[in-house]
């Protein structure tokens, strides 16, 4: 069925939140540091202000003590945060740190006059190498005392030490992944407009949680939730970039009530790359032991994050994530896992598609240089430990306990679609003809659908209107997965009724019922079930009007095609226009006990902590060895995330995420040089993979149901999690004659050529 | 600086106004002309998703001065369907779910209109090629190259 | 991003654009596709008091041939030029080099001339009037004079166009007889600045010997530069007495003031350069052969 969202968006007729239009609006730039650490001695505003057009330039004394409370729902009040003041306060942390905020008729005017702030700065030393920040004496935040931010670990056993030391054999490899973040096309954006007569406040955000960002602006604001109303229409992209308010959003929170006038910020790309986030920014010291086989006995991670200077919180969970996911869909008896998470004097670590994803890279990569090491085909290596869909539930060495996931089925089917063999035999040809060609594979498994805290439940209202047309209200969150057309699918599967009679309404705090937004790769599981738990109500209600009219019974009356009849009899029935007229006109005619009306909502609560789901990615590749160049040739997607809603939408999500994964293996670098300055900070250096550089992507479907509504499993994070190491194992196949071990990220076309000679390294 | 008046063509209708010599032909659409489907990706001609037809050639109209245009036709998204309905090439990035969040869409649906204006029948490189300038961080390109492939396919059908 | 405030003049003739740049000097600035100049002034990385828009000055545009030259307007489209039988026939180089400008959408923009004043490196115009001798027609307040392209590049970013002067048109020599013409390009992504790029021009004489060759170098300097030692072993050589993996070895020695950053060392533009030489070597050899 073709989306309902594309029809505005095609012909430009979208609302994201830079069209969105308020009178009197003025615009908001930001001053930013260009110092990764530095005393704010002074901050002179007297010059920008005197620029015609200019309303205010605000620092932190205007802006900071605004705030009553800043704590976000997932993490709580009393959760160990990292302190974020809006406005950089006496100390500037990364380049880019928000120091002054100026509010004009025009960005080009705010432009204009933030050229004109004088800030005093006294540079400090920084701390920019996460891998020795620890030991720095610099301290990112003094008041937290070190720059560990946190560490959680798993001693290892003796058990597993002895393992390590007898195992036939050991691979062990220290794996990096760069720096590189989620770039949405739209950068991030909000205008907040007071009503200075009642205090109310409006927000207009590109955010995937509009409920979120209420409930935390009230906090922070000290204005009752209910008084502020967040709405968003359309926003352009997220990737996690856009769940939680940032320092900025708090900023213009602030500031307009502060000044009584609405105040848009738009962020620019620069701005966008400099300072809303960074991501995949770590590396671990990784050990695997194998039997003579090739059995896995055990797997150990010493893994450490750059977490920046203001991390969205709470890191320290997402690097516990690594440790205890490591061991992915395999059968390992033991493992363990050490996880530190450290500040450095950089841009803040966000969530970003599969924040944890370093999991599967680090034991992907390692499982292929094991298997080279041991003389044994990585697909075979795979085949003799992946866990096979009766062996579970299984539940993980750490504790994660893995089930309605078929990782060694995906295996099989992936291969079985390239013509494995074939390939092997094609490679061979070319080899002898100096051209090196390879394949990679990557296998994991990944908790969708988280089932805690906010998370757990997600609510959906539906209207039957009095004319039989269906309006369903749910949270939204959208920033591009569907899910519009999703929840209109579902209704309208669910009442029995034309798609064209549903109309959808999401992202306004006004209108729909709490939802934590979209992210976790939630939205499918939960919107199917609290859509499916309240149209239950209204079939229920539908089926006792009818049955009472045409005296039959309620368990006889169906609905399709937008009627309600009774089966066996299906000139016997009423369209539910007629339906809706007696529920809504004639209350007093309906059965006993049956309301009036036809609306009702209700509120699903997530089964399962988490919905698992698996892929597996196949890639293969040619790398023109005297450039570094890599071509990827063909890619192949077997992914099981149960039944699906929308097989287009599902496959959407797979090659979007696929494709970051290899812009972040082949491209993407969030680079920053020995003093803590972003180099790539525009699109001319920041590169994103175009159409030029993507295969076609093909895709094998295998269903296992989850125990969750209708089976459905999460699909939006999966692509970026297990493309990564599909390339990186590809392109070392197809290097491994020259006896290259590739454990280091971004494979630049200079890398490649560097792992083969690495005289290139010297400068000239 | 002194303001100019620039008079300009957008999407056949005339339009007038007085703007300073740096405002760019996207501004100028966006707050002037109210035409907010020309989106600012980056505002420094790399990513395409503020493109539109001008004279019928698919431009950055981030790279284009409002002054520049003076005495120009510009056709935006908002300007390629003519009867309220959606042109073949917006109805096949529809059935080929080429677009997620939407934000390059308006960028990609001009640029692959004024592609296939001056090439009706390219092959799959010189697709990809003529959209290597048209960043996407949704769809993967997949659905797209599918889209694109279905005009050619659809409008060399009705040809012959 | 948005630029910072500036006057703009739209002169229609060379001499009234040059008037206008010699009353301001330094603080003025030629505008022709804005494809480069833009993106600057939006990133605020340089600023002009006045932009000098010279895209309605219908003297800098038009294609034509003029003697044993190709006369190609500095104000002509990237994509007029590729549009034109006129080049393809007369200056193959130029007009293979042009689809590996940017993308479509730039090179309705942007313009020859622009990218010859402009004078990056790593661009393709400028190695492409390098390696066929070009000259250069520039307009100044005290007249015109025309500057050989050898003498045309001065240094990063830079060239002989005074402040007050206005490149108004290239003059490509055409060559005829039996030729062979290749541009080979690495960029990270297809429209990308090249990492190394090679443009080659070469004739053969009726005995397959080397006539004449050119050999420029795209993204291995400052400026784009020649590879005369590469030249000079194949000139007077038996075509099929040279070995194409030795001229680009020479070529990638001959370039002097190698950049390194963020996509690669020297040593690795060097290795790459040697590889796209050859790789255009090989494809004008073969067209020239079959000449």
């Amino acid at each position: 069925m073709p989306r309902v969202e594309d029809a505005r968006l095609l012909t430009g007729r979208g609302t994201y939140v830079d069209d969105v239009l308020v009178p009197g609006v003025l615009h908001a730039c930001f001053v930013r540091s260009p110092f990764a650490r530095a005393a704010v001695r002074g901050v002179e505003v007297g010059e920008a202000q005197a620029v015609p057009g200019v309303r205010a330039v605000l620092t932190a004394a205007d802006l900071n003590p605004g705030v009553r409370e800043q704590w976000h729902t997932s993490i709580g009040p009393q959760g160990p945060e990292t302190a974020r003041p809006p406005l950089a306060e006496g100390e500037v942390r990364f380049v880019g740190d928000p120091v002054a905020l100026v509010v004009a008729e025009s960005r080009h005017l705010a432009e204009d006059a933030a050229d004109l702030v004088d800030v005093d700065y006294e540079p400090l030393p920084a701390v920019i190498d996460y891998t020795t920040a620890e030991q720095a004496d610099a301290l990112v935040h003094e008041a937290h005392g070190s720059n560990l931010i946190g560490t959680i670990a798993i001693p290892a056993s003796d058990r597993l030490t002895e393992t390590f030391a007898s195992a036939a054999h050991v691979a062990s490899e220290t794996i990096r992944q760069q720096g590189y973040a989620a770039v949405p096309m739209e950068a991030r954006g909000i205008v907040v407009v007071p009503d200075p007569a009642t205090g109310d406040l409006t927000i207009y955000a590109a955010t995937q949680a509009p409920h979120e960002w209420r409930l935390f602006c009230s906090r922070l604001l000290g204005i009752p939730e209910h008084r502020i109303r967040v709405v968003m229409r359309d926003t352009g992209g997220g990737f996690g970039q856009k769940v939680l308010v940032q320092r900025e959003d708090m900023c213009i929170m602030l500031a307009a009530p502060h000044l009584g006038v609405p105040v848009k910020w738009v962020e620019d790309r620069r701005e966008n790359l400099m300072a809303a986030g960074k991501s995949r920014e770590e590396q671990a010291d990784v050990r695997m032991a194998f039997d003579e086989d090739g059995t896995i006995l055990a797997a150990d991670i010493d893994f450490v994050s750059d977490c920046g200077a203001y991390p969205t919180p709470w890191p320290v969970m997402t690097a516990a994530a690594v440790g205890a996911l490591f061991p992915g869909p395999y059968r390992v008896p033991a493992a363990t896992f050490a996880t530190r998470s450290v500040y450095t004097n950089t841009v803040g670590r966000t969530a970003y598609r599969g924040p944890w994803q370093f999991e599967t890279l680090a034991r992907e990569v390692l499982l292929d240089i094991a298997a080279r090491d041991m003389g044994i085909d990585p697909v075979d290596l795979r085949r003799r430990n992946l866990l096979r869909h009766d062996e579970l539930p299984f539940r993980n060495p750490n504790g994660m306990a893995y089930d309605n996931v078929s990782p060694l089925e995906t295996l099989e089917q992936a291969v079985e679609m390239l013509g494995y063999e074939a390939f092997r035999a094609q490679q061979a040809a070319a080899r002898v003809e100096g051209r090196y060609l390879g394949v990679g594979v990557s296998t994991y498994v990944e908790p969708s659908t988280p089932g805690y805290g906010a998370y757990a439940t997600e609510a959906a209202t539906i209207r039957i209107e009095p004319s039989g047309k269906v309006n369903v209200y749910i949270a939204g969150g959208s920033t591009g997965n569907s899910i519009e057309t999703t929840v209109v699918q579902l209704t309208a599967d669910a009442l029995g009724v034309p798609i064209e009679d549903v109309a959808t309404i999401q992202g306004d705090t006004a209108v729909t019922g709490f939802g934590a937004g979209a992210a976790g790769s939630r939205s499918g599981s939960m919107t199917a079930g609290a859509v499916r738990d309240t149209a239950a109500i209204l079939r229920e209600r539908i089926r006792a009007i009818v049955a009472h009219k045409l005296e039959a019974a309620a368990e006889d009356v169906e609905l399709a095609d937008g009627r309600a009849s009774v089966r066996g009899t299906p000139s016997a029935g009423l369209t539910l226009a007629e339906v809706a007229g007696l529920a809504y006109f004639d209350p007093y005619g309906l059965p006993p006990g049956v309301p009036a009306g036809l609306e009702a909502s209700a509120r699903y609560t997530a089964e399962a902590r988490s919905i698992w789901v698996n892929a597996t990615h196949l890639c293969t590749c040619e790398v023109d060895v005297a450039t570094g160049a890599v071509r990827l040739l063909r890619y192949i997607v077997s992914e099981d995330c149960g039944p699906m809603i929308n097989p287009n939408v599902v496959e959407g999500q797979i090659a979007g995420g696929a494709v970051q994964g290899i812009g972040g293996v082949l491209y993407e670098h969030l680079a920053y040089d020995d003093a803590g300055n972003p180099v790539t900070t525009t699109f001319m250096d920041y590169l994103l993979p175009t159409a030029t550089e993507v295969p076609v992507i093909e895709y094998g479907h295998i269903e296992t149901p989850s125990p969750g509504p209708g089976g459905y499993k999460g699909v939006g994070e999966g692509g970026a999690i297990g493309a990564p190491p599909a390339v990186v194992n590809a392109v070392a196949d197809a290097l491994s004659p020259f006896g290259v071990r590739i454990t280091s990220l971004p494979l630049s076309p200079f890398e490649v050529v560097a792992l083969l000679d690495p005289s290139v390294r010297e400068p000239a | 600086m002194d303001e100019i008046v620039v008079e300009v063509r957008v999407n056949g209708a005339p339009r007038r106004a007085q703007v300073e010599p740096r405002l760019t032909l996207a501004d100028f659409l966006r707050e002037r002309c109210r035409l907010t489907g020309t989106h600012l990706g980056c505002e420094h001609g790399v990513c395409g998703a503020c493109t539109v037809l001008l004279d019928g050639a698919a431009v950055r109209s981030c790279l284009v001065l409002a002054v520049q245009a003076q005495g120009r036709e510009v056709t935006t998204v908002e300007g390629l369907a003519t009867d309220g309905g959606l042109t073949d090439v917006q109805q096949a990035f529809r059935d080929c779910h080429g677009l997620q969040c939407g934000f390059c869409t308006p960028g990609f649906v001009v640029t692959v209109t004024a592609m296939l204006a001056d090439d009706p029948a390219p092959d799959d490189t010189a697709v990809r090629e003529a959209l290597s300038g048209n960043l996407c961080r949704c769809t993967g390109y997949q659905g797209i190259l599918a889209a694109v492939r279905s005009v050619v396919d659809e409008r060399a059908k009705e040809a012959s | 991003m948005k630029a910072a405030p500036f006057a703009y003049d739209a002169p229609t003739t060379p001499e009234e654009a040059v008037g206008v740049l010699a009353e301001h000097g330094d603080a003025a600035k030629v505008l022709a596709g804005g494809q480069s100049l833009l993106p600057m002034l939006a990133l605020r990385l340089a600023v002009f008091d006045r932009l000098v828009d010279v895209g309605r000055i219908g003297a800098l545009q038009g294609i034509e041939r003029r003697g044993d030259a190709l006369w190609i307007g500095a104000g002509t489209t990237d994509a007029a030029v590729e549009r034109s039988a006129e080049v393809a026939s007369a200056a193959p180089l130029v007009a293979r080099a042009t689809p590996l400008i940017g993308h479509l959408q730039i090179r309705n923009r942007g313009t020859l001339g622009g990218s010859i004043a402009h004078a990056d490196p790593a661009a393709e115009y400028p190695a492409v009037a390098l390696a066929l001798d070009a000259s250069m027609d520039v307009l100044g307040p005290g007249g015109r004079r025309t500057v050989a392209a050898a003498d045309f590049f001065t240094g990063l970013w830079s060239t002989v166009v005074e402040p007050d002067e206005l490149l108004v048109g290239v003059s490509f020599p055409v060559w005829s007889g039996r030729c062979g013409f290749a541009v080979e390009e690495f960029a990270r992504r297809h429209g990308d600045f090249a990492i190394a790029g090679a443009v080659v021009a070469v004739e053969l004489g009726g005995d397959d010997g080397v006539r004449r060759c050119a050999v420029g170098l795209i993204g291995m300097g400052s400026t784009p530069l020649r590879a005369p030692t590469a030249e000079k072993a194949a000139t007077g050589a038996a075509v099929g007495g040279v070995d194409a993996d030795e001229i680009g070895r020479l070529a990638a020695a001959d370039a002097v003031g190698v950049p390194s950053d963020l996509h690669g060392t020297a040593g690795y533009r060097r290795r790459v350069c040697a590889a796209v030489v050859t790789r255009a070597w090989t494809k004008a050899v073969e067209e020239a052969r079959r000449g």
